[in-house]
């Protein structure tokens, strides 16, 4: 069963990386938008799922890797230089929000987060320097769509990767056990808030990161599109989606999640009905299976194992 | 001096908007414990009602909030009755799970706004809405003037809601001390019933009043949730009075910050962003405590 | 205050609101000590533990663990010095294998266990408490007697030199109870301190060297067991003033 999962993943990571060799453009791109939202998802998953710390707040991270590549690529420096540059950026950031933020527990937390993503939205279209609402464009003739592609790709197989390690090292523990019971967490020598801070920073990163690799592909950005808060939330529905605090479940939920999104942008009656789709799903995961997608793959092996009388372990989706 | 007057009035007159505004939620949280982020879709919702009973019935848009209270305590009531059974309090702090569900709800509400009333821009263009009065030599826009005391008729009208009848009475006692209000049996079904109705109605009736100060979209309403939050996090979140302090802190920071500094007006709502954020983080209690703290220090 | 004593206590109370739940308690804690704690409900026990290890700041007053200060550190911190306490009412990680909840505590408690060395800890752990068969069991089917039991594993996993047991034996049978004494004598053998709360005054009398008696958050009475039963404040504590 390990050995099946593990060449499953491999297999699929071997197929989305010779893609460019076999597939047209258009494909490649809706591959290349599965996996920005793998990368969102899992490391929204970080921090909101393994240490249940709902943030709305990610787009500010996003935001932070576009603006710094486009600002520096205006200014000469290579694109792919800058990413480093964002991703430290939005670690910082993340520090001085999580510090204070942090002290707050669970939708206090959340709702300081909405403030603050509102806050800096707000400020990035009305300071001069990120070009207002009106946004900035990349230097022209920086831009080459298969290396945009590789290195979406690659990094949304590293923060895969990350999740499944991290969850079954102690570090994943610290964090299952802060968002279990905080107290309890604290009673056994966990310093909460130093796990908390760790996992926003690293999550905060990874966002970064994939916010620098989309200012270089749409070549264009502005606070309505990557400050959109919208796209906080979308980037919290897909985790929830496909199942929080499990590594599988991200995944998933962007699977649907960029599905749904080609899917529905390609049929003109259903265009306008995305947030219907969106808010239905939220509320019946939250009224039905809480656990999402993994969730309800459990309940059924959990039905067939009785079915067939066998008394095998519930796998675990991790 | 000139200035002052204008400032101060001007605070004034938007307190009593966003004291009805954070009511909404208030309520809702002292009761259920849970924060409503569907509010945001109310106040949208209700300005779109005000609207469409203004332009197709040509009812004023404030006697239109005579329609919109009551139907938006239904809306409310019809939610709760469908959803409500599962974000049945389950401890002191609210879950995180009826914040994303009632996040849901939000965005469902805007998606029928978008059905019934497109994305359009839409405003309510009375006879008075470009009038204005003069009160101690300031100018003021008639319709602000119009929400001012519309405000206060509501807050007024809850306010002997909650002393005068049973279940007000009821909804205080589970505010402000809820296990004990509970074990003494009272029926906790029907008061989250009443309470979250009550909240939405509130909701529908700011929406309806922001509609005659300014235009509106689907997407209305998140700037003014995020002020409604700021204000009971401000107002300590269980009482009337405690709303109405958040609500005239912010409304005189708001108006302080715009006529005395260089702020400019498009980075005013960041400013109250951040403050939501600062008292979060600094008064987890809210004003009250902080006040009350300060009164036993001194005692001792 | 002696210059060896483990745990000292001096002028520690607390407030909450308008209730004094402990007044300005002293007392001091001998290495290798089993130190019982009792008093009626409401007493003060339980805050006292919560002070003890940094899960309330206390309102006033000093402790000290070897000599050092560690009133004010936050709970995490005590814990990784040495001073661990179990919950009155359970608090276990529900959705973590038994042995998982009790990796936490040897991963991040005094003794920072990682790997195959944090496995070995978790196994030797649950071996003494009992609780091997269920190792792989969800936290959330245990019964309440394996749960106690869990709360004490966790707290042995951080590798304490001093730990505190709230009412461990609350809601345990008979046969149970006598499986926990042995279980607290070999945890105080195998070089701990103790500190417990007790109701049961059969299980604190014979297995305490010194007994401390709280009510209504004062210190009424402290001293070997059989002293401290025989005190009037105590005998009135208990059975009131008739
Ligand atoms: N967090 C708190 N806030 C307010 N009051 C508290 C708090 N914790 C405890 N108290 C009060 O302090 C007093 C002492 O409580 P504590 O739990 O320490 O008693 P105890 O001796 O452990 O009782 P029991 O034998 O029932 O466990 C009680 O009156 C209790 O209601
Ligand atoms: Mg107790």
């Amino acid at each position: 069963m390990k050995a099946f999962k593990a060449s499953l993943w491999a297999a699929s990571a071997i197929f989305v990386l010779a893609a460019p060799r076999f597939l047209d453009r258009g494909t490649l791109n809706d591959l290349w938008n599965l996996a920005f939202a793998v990368i969102l998802a899992s490391a929204w998953n970080l921090l909101g799922g393994f240490a249940g710390q709902v943030s709305l707040g990610y787009s500010v991270f996003l935001g932070i890797g576009a603006y710094t590549t486009v600002l520096l690529s205006l200014r000469g420096v290579d694109p792919f230089l800058t990413l480093p540059l964002g991703a430290i950026l939005a670690a910082a950031f993340s520090f001085v929000i999580g510090l204070p933020a942090f002290r707050l527990r669970g939708p206090y937390f959340t709702i300081a987060t909405i403030g603050v993503a509102e806050a800096v939205r707000v400020c990035a279209s009305s300071v001069s320097f990120t070009g207002g609402s009106s946004g900035l464009r990349m230097p022209a003739g920086s831009f080459d769509f298969n290396l945009n592609y590789f290195s979406m790709v690659v990094l949304a197989i590293l923060v895969v990767a990350l999740a499944a390690y991290i969850k079954r090292s102690a570090f994943g523990r610290a964090l299952a056990a802060i968002k279990q019971d905080i107290d309890a967490a604290e009673a056994l020598g966990v310093n909460s808030t130093r796990f908390k801070l760790a996992a926003h920073a690293l999550s905060a990163a990874v966002v970064a990161l994939a916010g620098s690799l989309y200012a270089i592909n749409f070549q264009y950005i502005a606070p309505g599109s990557v400050f959109d808060f919208r796209l906080s939330l979308s980037i919290v529905l897909m985790p929830i989606l496909g199942g929080v605090g499990t590594v599988i479940g991200p995944v998933l939920g962007a699977i649907i999640f960029s599905t749904l999104q080609i899917k529905l942008l390609s049929i003109p009656a259903l265009r306008d009905s995305f947030l219907f789709i969106y808010g239905g799903l939220l509320i019946l995961v939250m009224l039905y299976e809480p656990h999402g997608l993994v969730g309800v793959g459990r309940r059924l092996a959990a039905l067939a194992a009785s079915a067939f009388g066998t008394n095998r372990r519930i796998p675990d989706a991790g | 001096m000139q200035q002052l007057v204008s400032v101060t009035l001007s605070a004034l007159l938007a307190a009593g908007l966003y004291a009805t505004m954070a009511y909404g939620l208030a309520v809702i949280y002292g009761v259920m414990r849970i924060i409503n982020l569907a509010h945001a879709g109310f106040m949208m919702l209700g300005a779109y009602v005000t609207f469409t009973l203004f332009s197709r019935f040509s009812l004023d848009p404030f006697i239109g909030l005579v329609v919109v209270g009551p139907l938006f305590f239904f809306f409310g009531v019809v939610l709760y009755r469908a959803v409500g059974k599962s974000m049945a309090r389950s401890g002191a702090t609210p879950s995180i799970e009826s914040l994303l569900l009632l996040f849901g709800v939000w965005l469902v509400l805007q998606n029928l706004a978008y059905v019934i009333w497109t994305g359009d821009t839409q405003s309510i263009l009375t006879s008075y809405t470009m009038k204005s009065i003069e009160i101690f030599g300031v100018h003021v826009g008639v319709p602000s003037v119009f929400v001012f005391l519309a405000s206060a008729a509501s807050l007024i009208f809850l306010n002997v809601l909650l002393k005068r009848t049973y279940l007000g009475k009821a909804i205080r006692a589970v505010t402000q001390n809820r296990d004990a209000a509970l074990l003494s049996g009272v029926d906790a079904d029907r008061i989250s019933a009443t309470a979250f109705g009550l909240g939405t109605a509130f909701a529908g009736i700011a929406g309806g009043m922001l509609s005659t100060l300014m235009a509106f979209t689907p997407d209305f309403g998140r700037s003014f949730l995020l002020k409604a939050f700021c204000i009971i996090v401000l107002g300590g979140m269980e009482s009337v009075t405690g709303v109405a302090l958040g609500a005239l802190v912010l409304a005189v920071l708001e108006n302080v910050l715009g006529a005395y500094t260089p702020v400019p007006t498009s980075l005013q709502d960041a400013v109250s962003f951040a403050l939501l954020f600062v008292a979060l983080v600094a008064f987890p209690q809210g004003l009250p405590a902080l006040f009350a703290r300060f009164e036993r220090k001194a005692i001792r | 205050m002696p210059a060896d004593a483990v745990i000292s206590v001096r002028g520690i109370s607390k407030r909450f609101g308008g209730l004094l739940a402990l007044a300005f308690i002293d007392f001091d804690v001998m290495p290798g000590d089993i130190f019982g704690i009792i008093g009626p409900n409401g007493a003060g026990k339980t805050t006292l533990f919560s002070c003890l290890v940094g899960a309330v700041e206390p309102t006033s007053g000093e402790i000290r663990f070897r000599g050092e200060r560690i009133e004010g550190l936050p709970n995490h911190a005590v814990v990784k010095r040495g001073v661990v306490r179990t919950h009155q009412i359970v608090r276990p990680f529900r959705e973590m294998t038994v042995m998982e909840n009790v990796a936490v505590a040897a991963h991040f408690g005094a003794g920072r266990r990682r790997g195959a060395d944090a496995a070995r800890r978790v196994r030797d752990v649950l071996g003494r408490t009992g609780l091997a068969a269920e190792a792989h069991a969800l936290a959330g089917t245990l019964t309440i007697g394996q749960l106690k039991r869990l709360e004490i594993a966790r707290a042995l996993a951080t590798e304490p030199q001093v730990i505190c047991l709230d009412e461990v034996m609350g809601g345990l049978n008979p046969a149970e109870i006598v499986g926990a004494m042995s279980l607290i004598r070999s945890i105080r053998d195998s070089g701990v301190t103790v500190l417990m709360i007790e109701h049961h005054v059969h299980a604190v009398v014979g297995l305490s060297n010194r007994i401390l008696v709280l009510n209504f958050g004062q210190k009424i009475a402290e001293g070997p067991p059989q002293a401290v039963l025989k005190d009037p404040a105590v005998i009135t504590a208990y059975l009131g003033d008739n």
